[in-house]
């Protein structure tokens, strides 16, 4: 089976996290979206690794996915920070930086 | 079944796994601030609130100073590749470490009495600064692609946090979060990148890209998409952290959100790690892509020093104007990695020491100005050249310096910087980067005039106050003769209300803006030190011209 | 240590002073004086220890360049820190400062009951600073960066009593005229640098002769540039309007800056410039020219004029003309003695018209003044020790320093002989205009004020007023303080004085014809290589003599003429002002020099200025071109502000716009 394949749907899976930071008004779900994003990187470094048959991109992966977690803590504990103080979970709201 | 204690520990001590072979030497200026950041965590349980609010910074501090010894100890050392090609620590490194770690030193003074550190706790707030100067450390030394992405991410997400440090304010919580999501959106952008690049290439270490991309010279590689679109995808996630434009949008947002110490924190040194691990990125790994990539990079650079210096033009908050005008820096500084030489290498890192020295004591007086009146509006800096003239002169001196006057450093860094550009064939981004130059004074200027221009109220009591004159017109005192301090200080002594505001600043605040404001005129003036200090950096990047 | 570290000390300390009297000028109140004095004190200490370097080296191991830092990164200009220690530098380096010190301890008392005391010394060590920095300085940058400083030192300190509309006027009076000198000297340095490649001073003057012949056009054109800066600066003809004005200073100011050193900046330029002069022979003519010009011009108007410091003020104009002379025509040496001399001489000569002013409380007109020989003695004692010199007197200072010059000239021949007879009738006017002074303060019957400070009582004046135009004034801040001192009451004033009377006495006895030559040479080295030092064009001892007994006669005869003018026979000054009132008239107008430039210059550039203003500014400027660019600057603004709207899915909208058109742009240009 052609590499291109897992390219393409990579690319897609990128494309689809990076629409849905665009459109989606919720951050849980911006949070997911970003999710897709990295893991898009994901499956191309799990498919480059396979390619060139060295574990170097398997390791990439992995420390990737540590890091996503990373990320995805600190947003939820921001969240649950935001709805303690009674604000909107709605990333359109949030707009008192601007100009 | 049940082993003996004793045997356990026989069989730990004799367990030998085969790691790499760790330099401890080359490591010690990372590994100094990761045992000081758990320390620092470790403290900050204690439950005396003097330990916590005074022992807890004076640890850091302790950490970054064991952190600064260190890279003064290894600089200008022979290059060392440590830990199985991991890292890099060579000169360029160690200048960005030592930048950064100024920057944290400063940031930590500026938040010794503020508002975040209480908020989130002292020790909270002071190891996850010394993780993300760790992050810093490790990224500038990155020596391969999963090592840059750990570094980035090191020095990111702990920023998240502490954009967020004063949660009960909602503009610090906008702050983070907006930064935490697009910035992400950044780093995705980059691991992707780096994927494509680590197919295209089949390697992760920059020298073995380097080198792949080296021999296939002339053809194969060099116009390969799948290469082409992971350089375009980490010129994106590099250029939202050193804030370039189209990718800066997050900057005056979040710099005007986040707690001041923060911000200088991340004005000053994370655009001091992003340009240095693009410097490394671009002018080491990828040099022989130049012709590629470098009209991009020209072409963004444009951009964002026009972006920069046209959006802080109307800005009345004082951090928000160095927001866009840290994008607009940013594109200078841009402007010497794009000639991909020596001279362009040694020109940003000048760059990158001056745009330090220039903010960190503007920065100061912002945090001075918030807690004497409570926000950072240009319009609340009416004044300060009578209450409290260290700091006018401070962020006078930053302003022209920023704006590139010369006889400050900001002068000398912007000569440099074109010349080097001329130099490499891009003179007419030298004319941008002039015009942005020009426009720039637009803004700086104002920021002058609001620090020493008397407000009409003010001049009324003087002439009142002047005696037997009182009555006489006001044309009695041409205004050519100027600045009159010593009617100055009558009008606030006679003014009343003007008087007792507080004369000078917290003495930590006075130390960082009067120790930077007077760097920026004393090596505006005597260059000399910093310009042989960074001629290391463009030795450390092999193969350049 | 080696000259140029000191040399770069010299330049440290007042540096410090300024910055730390300036940042702290609220802390302290008598403590900036002392800071201040010290400063400048330990300058003149290191200025001793270069010379005493210096001294142990020999030949052109006397010139010592040395560069802090190189600014050259582009366009190929050698634009360095750089200081050159020589000969010529070091011995300005010593007057500078050491007369700087005495001044600076003067006004520790003579300044003490102002407001804006801390003010004054910032400003005052920031003069010196400047001034060191204009005679140290290795290159033209240096040299112009000097130049521009010292102007607007004296921009400030002659404005210091900023409430005074008099005082600010006569300030930016000063400022435009050296303004003008800037620009001349900035030019000048263009037209060497277009030939020699070089701002270097040695460089410059190594590639001279093999750029340039004799008087090639672009080197006189750039010598005449340099003149129209020292003419600015050392206030000659006819550039010199702004100096009388500069008296609106405090008097030390006058005495330090108006009179011992910032005005012989000139004839410091011609000096260190002297190998492109000598190639320049049409040039140096002028300035001997305009140099004698000056000094009878200046002698004449001196003669009538009432205010004591301006008759000082014009003696300060005709002494520079002899410098300037000298200096043009190679008596280098001779110039730069006579400046340290005058230097001596006329800072005590201020200093003592600054003690009168104190026992007039604030009063300057001569008319008002007489008699105060007895109630001001060792004001007296002085002042006469410096008028002697002033005038030519034998043995004082002046009488050799001022006949070194004129003896050289008259050597040489030509045109400068004529100009050298010349500056013996200048010598009869300085005589004259000197004692008339001496006589009409100090001689005859006491004033009111004289005589109460007889009886022990200093005159205060009930209501204080500005003495150039009788406005009524306020003692406060922008004005002059409320209390008047006398040297005879102040140690600080006494000393100083004191130092520079015994100076004035027997500071012409380092150099006498035929018995030693110590500023000679101590000089030569630095002026070895021009055609004028070989020992056949300098006069033989007797010439000298004759030159200097020539001198001192002309000298006494002037002191003879105001005698009989104002003390044997008082009443022939107004009888002389009736019979040549015409004359009076042109003299008491200072040959109308002002109402010149006005008509000439002033006039015609306001009509031009008011329908530049009008035509070009307004339509052509503010609405063609200002207005474009700051339209669409602003507009930028407006769209960059209006993109930041704070919406976080807009700014990842725009990322993802970014991001595309950069992947684009990398995949179809890619080469």
């Amino acid at each position: 089976m052609a590499l291109d394949w897992y390219l393409a749907v990579s690319a897609l899976i990128f494309c689809i996290g990076a629409g849905g930071v665009l459109v989606r008004r919720n951050p849980l779900v911006v949070l997911l979206c970003l999710e897709l994003m990295l893991n898009a990187a994901n499956l191309a470094l799990i498919t480059f690794a396979r390619m060139h048959g060295g574990e170097a991109g398997q390791i990439f992966a992995l420390i990737v996915m540590v890091v996503a977690a990373c990320e995805v803590t600190v947003g939820l504990g921001l969240l649950v920070a935001i709805s303690r103080r009674n604000l909107p979970i709605d990333v359109d709201k949030l707009h008192e930086l601007n100009g | 079944m049940n082993a003996h204690p004793y045997a356990m520990s026989f069989l730990l001590a004799t367990a030998h796994i085969h790691g790499p072979h760790i330099s401890w030497a080359e490591l010690s200026p990372i590994a100094v601030l990761g045992v000081g950041a758990l320390v620092v965590l470790l403290v900050g349980l204690a439950s005396s609130q003097m330990v916590r609010a005074r022992l807890v910074p004076t640890l850091t501090l302790v950490a970054i100073a064991g952190a600064i010894g260190t890279e003064i100890w290894r600089f200008s050392h022979a290059p060392q590749t440590i830990v199985a090609g991991a890292l890099r620590i060579d000169d360029l490194a160690l200048i960005a470490d030592l930048v950064c770690a100024v920057a944290a030193v400063a940031a930590v003074l500026l938040a010794w009495r503020a508002r975040a550190p209480r908020e989130a706790g002292q020790g909270e707030f002071h190891s996850l600064m010394l993780f993300s100067l760790m992050g810093m450390a490790v990224l500038v030394s990155a020596q391969d692609l999963i090592t840059l992405f750990l570094g980035l991410e090191l020095l990111s997400i702990p920023l998240y946090v502490l954009c967020a440090a004063e949660y009960r304010r909602e503009g610090s919580l906008e702050a983070g979060l907006k930064y935490l999501i697009i910035g992400s959106v950044g780093s995705a952008t980059l691991v992707y990148g780096l994927a494509l690049i680590y197919g295209a290439t089949g390697q992760t270490g920059f020298g073995a890209v380097a080198h792949v991309l080296a021999s296939q010279s002339g053809g194969g590689l060099l116009g390969d998409p799948l290469l082409l679109t992971g350089i375009a995808l980490v010129i994106v996630g590099f250029a939202f952290k050193a804030s370039v434009a189209p990718f800066h949008q997050w900057t005056p947002d979040v710099y005007e959100g986040a707690p001041t110490a923060i911000t200088a924190f991340m004005a000053t040194a994370t655009k001091a790690a992003a340009i240095a691990v693009f410097l490394r990125f671009f002018d080491f790994t990828l040099t022989a892509e130049h012709v590629n990539w470098a009209p991009a990079l020209a072409a963004l650079a444009s951009v964002t020093i026009i972006v920069g210096n046209v959006g802080a033009l109307g800005q009345s908050s004082l951090k928000r104007l160095l927001g866009y005008s840290g994008v607009a820096q940013a594109g200078y500084m841009l402007t010497g990695l794009v000639v991909g030489t020596r001279l362009g290498v040694s020109a940003t890192m000048f760059y990158v020491v001056a745009y330090l020295l220039m903010n960190l004591g503007a920065f100061a007086v912002i945090v001075h100005q918030e807690r004497v009146s409570g926000s950072d509006r240009m319009a609340a800096l009416s004044g300060l050249g009578r209450r409290s003239p260290l700091l006018a002169w401070s962020l006078t001196i930053a302003m022209l310096a920023l704006a590139g006057i010369p006889g400050t450093i900001g002068f000398i860094g912007k000569v440099q910087l074109i010349h080097s550009l001329v130099n490499g064939g891009y003179g007419w981004l030298a004319i941008v980067l002039v015009v942005g130059a020009m426009i720039s004074l637009g803004y700086y200027l104002r920021v002058v005039a609001a620090i020493w221009m008397t407000p009409a109220d003010a001049r009324g009591v003087a002439v009142a106050g002047a005696g037997p004159l009182a009555g006489a017109p006001v044309a009695a005192f041409p205004p050519i003769a100027g600045g009159s301090p010593e009617a100055d200080l009558q009008a606030s002594a006679g003014g009343g209300a003007l008087g007792v505001e507080r004369l000078t600043g917290d003495p930590e605040l006075l130390l960082v803006a009067g120790v930077f404001g007077a760097l920026c005129i004393v090596f505006g003036v005597i260059p000399g030190p910093v310009f042989e200090f960074v001629a290391h950096a463009g030795a450390a990047l092999v193969g350049l011209r | 240590m080696s000259p140029t570290t000191w040399g770069w000390l010299v330049l440290l300390f007042p540096l410090l002073g300024t910055i730390t009297i300036g940042l702290g000028f609220r802390t302290y109140s008598r403590a900036a004086g002392v800071i201040g004095t010290a400063a400048i004190f330990l300058a003149f200490v290191c200025s001793v220890g270069a010379l005493i370097a210096l001294l142990g080296r020999t030949g052109t191991h006397r010139e010592v360049v040395s560069s802090l830092w190189n600014y050259d990164v582009s366009a190929g200009v050698d634009a360095k820190l750089q200081i050159l220690i020589d000969p010529i530098s070091v011995f300005m380096m010593l007057v500078v400062s050491g007369v700087s010190t005495l001044i600076h301890l003067y006004s520790t008392a003579y300044m003490r009951s102002d407001k804006g005391y801390s003010r004054y010394f910032a400003y005052l060590n920031f003069f010196v600073l400047s001034m060191l920095v204009l005679v140290t300085g290795g290159n033209f940058i240096m040299l112009i960066i000097g130049w521009a400083f010292v102007g607007a030192a004296s921009y400030l300190l002659i404005s210091f009593w900023y409430r005074r509309s008099t005082a600010t006027r006569a300030g930016i009076k000063a400022f435009v005229i050296n303004v003008l000198g800037d620009v001349g000297l900035v030019l000048g340095t263009f037209f060497i640098y277009r030939h020699t490649h070089t701002v270097s001073f040695l460089g410059s003057f190594a590639a001279a002769p093999h750029v340039f012949h004799t008087d090639s056009p672009d080197l006189v054109a750039g010598c005449l540039l340099f003149l129209v800066g020292a003419f600015a600066k050392s206030a000659q003809v006819p550039l010199h309007t702004w100096l009388p004005d500069a008296m609106e200073g405090p008097t030390p100011v006058s005495s330090l800056i108006h009179a011992a050193t910032m005005v012989t900046a000139g004839v410091y330029l011609i000096v260190r410039l002297h190998p492109l002069f000598q190639l320049a022979p049409t040039a140096a003519e002028v300035g001997a020219i305009v140099g004698c010009m000056t000094l009878l011009i200046a002698g004449t108007i001196a003669l009538v004029v009432t205010d004591i410091k301006r008759v000082i003020a014009y003696s300060t104009m005709s002494q520079i003309g002899y410098m300037i002379m000298g200096a043009s025509s190679g008596a280098y040496a001779g110039a730069l003695f006579h400046l340290m001399t005058h230097a001596f001489f006329k800072a005590l000569l201020f200093m003592g018209a600054g003690s009168i002013i104190g026992a007039m409380a604030g009063e300057q007109s001569l008319d008002r003044m007489s008699g105060f020989r007895k109630a001001l003695p060792f004001t007296f004692i002085c002042f006469l020790a410096g008028g002697l010199a002033l005038s030519g007197v034998p043995p004082f200072a002046g009488w050799f320093s001022k006949d070194d010059i004129l003896a050289f000239m008259d050597h040489r021949g030509g045109i400068y002989e004529v100009l050298g007879i010349l500056g013996y009738v200048g010598a009869f006017l300085t005589g004259a205009y000197t004692f008339r002074l001496i006589f009409r303060a100090f001689y005859g019957e006491p004033s009111p004020e004289a005589r109460e400070l007889e009886h022990g009582h200093l005159a205060h004046a009930e209501v204080h007023r500005n003495p150039a135009n009788g406005e009524e004034e306020d003692t406060d801040v922008g004005f002059p303080g409320p209390e008047h001192v006398i040297a005879e009451r102040e140690p600080a004033m006494k000393v100083a004085m004191g130092i520079l009377a015994i100076l004035a006495l027997v500071g012409g006895f380092v150099q006498v014809a035929g018995v030693d030559a110590v500023i000679s040479k101590f000089l030569a080295t630095a002026f070895v290589h021009t055609p004028l030092a070989s020992p056949a064009d300098q006069p033989s001892v007797g010439f000298d003599w004759i030159g200097l007994v020539v001198g001192a006669i002309v000298g006494l005869l002037g002191i003879g003429v105001a005698y009989r003018v104002y003390i044997a026979k008082p009443g022939t000054s107004a009888a002389l002002q009736a019979r040549f009132a015409a004359l009076h008239n042109f003299l008491v107008h200072k040959w109308y020099f002002d109402e010149l430039i006005d008509v000439v210059v002033v006039r015609p550039a306001l009509t031009l200025g008011r329908f530049a203003q009008a035509v070009l500014e307004r339509v052509f400027i503010s609405g063609a071109l200002t207005g474009g660019v700051t339209g669409i600057v602003r507009s930028g603004s407006a769209a960059v502000r209006r993109a930041q709207t704070g919406l976080l899915r807009l700014y990842a909208g725009a990322v993802v716009l970014g991001l595309t058109a950069v992947v684009l742009y990398f995949l179809i240009s890619a080469k």
